[in-house]
């Protein structure tokens, strides 16, 4: 029998899956080894457990499914960090306190860079820089709309503590200031999680310094 | 006039070997289950979008952590379950092979192993997600890899299987539904092989395979199943030939071409190569021509056959099903203009359009075949009241959702193009919030009635008795 793709079931399941795995080569797996290699003559930025530990934590909430970190921006690739070139950003994106698009070394040895696909809340690329305190990102993660009235964002309480820490360990803990809207007691005191401190400390962490990227 | 379902099917199920009735009665019900749990997750996510405080105590309820547990049970419990489920019986029939014993004892073992390997990975993949081990950043594939593992070793069991099933055929030409359910088994196989794979996994590498990976996933494996199902179902149950088998062809061959190279679509005006994004922009328009060979060969088929559509149960949702899929497809060739998605991306008009291909057009089409076939298998019939309710209910709900969502879209994207404080979109939107929670309601409340109608066309005495012996 012929080698027809109508008649023989080896053409049938050969054609479609050699093709496919030729399109894979080319438009992901030769693009990403590209890439990889770009990537590599970066080095490594340093080691920093507690902000390290704030991603896991922030990974593992999933923030990533209302927050991006990507201001995106015409030809964002035409500007490295050398060239100071700076690339029209879109409209939609320019209010996050960045003057720059996204460039491919700000993600380096991401695994994986957060990008994101939906806002539901806004952008976090620059977070650090606008919202600086410790404290606004405790009260808004027990509860948001202590802080932002109209916020849409679920409260994490549980990354909070009303026991006193043991003494041994109090240093990983921080303690909230009480404000109104977090619905404690009078007299009652609340503590950040070694969890929540080192989302926090990820969080400011996120300030596109290398960018000089000010409000 | 021609009466698609009926009376004929007390004898087309006649002989069928009620082994394999059950085997396809349990990949269904076990995906019916999962779009129960998986609606009720959904519904929660839907109305904690209008309350946020909603069950707000438990960090393995937490809406980030639940948001997966729904799209990944939709995904891999509900639609991918029920897809294969009816390719054992449209790759069968197609081939051609005797109903009375279509798949040899060790095939029926393995499809079984298989079936159990499915319901193992989407379960531990629930406990996985709500335990926090979220393999996060990294949409469709959340589930940490040994979750994933068995549906892989699943999907590569089926495929094998499909194969010897259309190399026993008894015909000489293969028909294009094997086309696509075939490759569709060995696309999503190195589709989800990439995005398990061990070499790319930091800075824009990551992000090129995450690209390929959201796109691939979703229109190299469900795409393919639901056309492949659909070039069955649809001639089946108007009892007339499709409208030009050549169109199937080139549907089939442009599919797999355009679609394979556009996933960065999902990435414009990211730092990822400029000639990545003009590919994808360019190919997703391509898509209109595989999209609308495949609509318009259904829509052609479908021509003059209003009476036989009204009187059928099952043609309706396939009416839906094709419709959708040709409209959600033109929305998403728009939305890979740079322009449309510089407005419109990361607002909740892709969520949106998400439920308008996987709930109109996937679901739909699954829902239009199950009510045609599973019938032809089992002998048993569902209530016709039932599955009118579960159409209206079904229908009113997804188009409330979607265009509440892609209202609201519009809203968000305006909003932030003119610049306004990001908190004043995040309140304008919440009407849109409202709708799709109402649609919600009425889509979930659909798919109780549908399990109901699906438990009462499961493999009953007549199968049993029936079954075998008819063939003989
Ligand atoms: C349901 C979607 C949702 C989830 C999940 C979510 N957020 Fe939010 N977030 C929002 C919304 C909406 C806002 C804007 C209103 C506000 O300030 O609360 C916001 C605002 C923020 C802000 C303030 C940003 C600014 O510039 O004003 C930070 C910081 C933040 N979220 C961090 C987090 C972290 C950390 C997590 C995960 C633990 C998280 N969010 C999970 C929706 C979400
Ligand atoms: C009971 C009916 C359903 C409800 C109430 C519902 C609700 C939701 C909600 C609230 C989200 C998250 C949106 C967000 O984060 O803003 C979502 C996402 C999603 N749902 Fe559903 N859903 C339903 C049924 C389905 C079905 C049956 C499918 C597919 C077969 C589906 C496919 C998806 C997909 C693919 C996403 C992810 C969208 C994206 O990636 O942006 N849903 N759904």
């Amino acid at each position: 029998m012929p080698f027809s793709v109508h008649t023989s079931h080896r053409a049938i399941l050969l054609l479609p899956a050699g093709l496919y795995v030729v399109l894979v080569l080319l438009c992901a797996v030769w693009p990403a080894l590209r890439l990889k290699a770009e990537e590599a003559r970066t080095p490594r930025p340093p080691h920093d457990a507690l902000v390290e530990r704030g991603r896991a934590v922030y990974r593992s909430f999933n923030c990533v499914t209302c927050h991006t970190q990507q201001v995106r921006g015409y030809e964002a690739k035409a500007f490295d960090l050398e060239g100071r070139r700076v690339v029209p950003v879109f409209t939609a994106d320019a209010r996050f306190g960045t003057d720059a698009a996204s460039t491919a070394r700000e993600y380096d040895w991401q695994d994986p860079p957060l990008l994101g696909t939906q806002r539901t809340g806004p952008d976090l690329l620059g977070v650090g820089l606008r919202l600086p305190g410790a404290q606004w990102h405790y009260w808004h993660l027990y509860a948001p709309r202590s802080v932002s009235p109209d916020s849409l964002m679920p409260p994490h309480a549980f990354l909070f503590t009303k026991d006193h820490p043991p003494p041994a360990e109090a240093m990983d803990y921080d303690e909230v200031v009480p404000i109104e809207g977090l619905g404690l007691e009078p007299g009652e005191r609340l503590w950040a999680t070694p969890d929540a401190k080192a989302l926090v400390e990820y969080l400011l962490s996120l300030k596109r310094e290398a960018l000089g990227g000010t409000r | 006039m021609k009466i698609p379902v009926g009376i004929p099917i007390f004898i087309a199920a006649a002989g069928t070997d009620p082994r394999f009735a059950k085997l396809v009665s349990r990949y269904l019900v076990s995906a019916g289950l999962w779009l129960l749990v998986a609606s009720a997750v959904g519904l929660l996510e839907a109305f904690r979008l209008v309350h946020p405080d909603l069950l707000a105590d438990s960090a393995a309820l937490t809406f980030g952590r639940l948001r997966p547990v729904h799209v990944m049970t939709v995904l891999f419990g509900w639609a991918s379950m029920a897809l294969v489920g009816l390719s054992f019986y449209v790759v069968a029939k197609s081939a051609w092979l005797p109903m009375h014993k279509p798949m040899g004892r060790a095939e029926m073992t393995w499809a079984n192993v298989a079936l159990w390997l499915w319901n193992l990975g989407v379960a531990w993949g629930i406990g996985a997600l709500m335990s926090g081990d979220v393999n996060s950043g990294r949409e469709y594939r959340e589930y940490p890899w040994y979750c994933m593992a068995p549906i892989f070793a699943a999907v590569a069991i089926v495929g094998v299987i499909f194969y010897r099933l259309i190399a026993r055929r008894a015909v000489a030409g293969i028909y294009i539904s094997c086309w696509f359910i075939l490759a569709a088994c060995f696309w999503v196989a190195v589709t989800v092989f990439m995005g398990y794979q061990p070499w790319f996994t930091t800075g824009l590498a990551d992000r090129v395979i995450d690209g390929f990976y959201i796109h691939n996933a979703v229109g190299m494996w469900f795409t393919p199943l639901a056309v492949g199902i659909t070039y069955y179902a649809l001639p089946k149950l108007l009892n007339k030939p499709i409208y030009s088998y050549a169109l199937g062809v080139l549907g089939f061959f442009t599919h797999l071409i355009f679609y394979t190279v556009i996933g960065t679509h999902h990435y414009l005006g990211s730092p990822l190569p400029d000639w990545l994004e003009a590919v994808a922009v360019i190919f997703s328009v391509a898509m209109i021509v595989p999209v609308w060979s495949s609509t318009g060969n259904f829509l052609m088929t479908m021509r003059g056959e209003r009476l036989a559509i009204s009187h059928s149960y099952s043609l309706p949702f396939l009416v839906v099903g094709t419709v959708c899929y040709g409209l959600a497809s033109l929305q998403g060739s728009a939305q890979a203009l740079p322009a449309v998605q510089e407005a419109l991306h990361f607002t909740h008009y892709t969520v949106g359009h998400a439920h308008f291909a996987a709930y109109g057009f996937v679901t739909f089409l699954v829902w239009g075949a199950i009510y045609g076939l599973v019938p032809r298998i089992t002998g048993r019939e569902p209530p016709v009241m039932l599955v009118g309710l579960h159409f209206w209910l079904a229908l009113a709900g997804m188009a409330i959702y979607v265009v509440g969502l892609c209202s609201g879209g519009h809203v968000q994207g305006a909003s932030w193009g003119e610049g306004r404080p990001f908190t004043e979109s995040v309140r304008d939107v919440m009407p849109y919030m409202v709708w799709r929670a109402v649609g919600g309601v009425l889509m979930a409340s659909s798919h109780v009635i549908f399990f109901v109608a699906l438990w009462k066309m499961r493999p009953g005495a007549f199968t049993m008795a029936f079954g075998a012996q008819g063939g003989r």
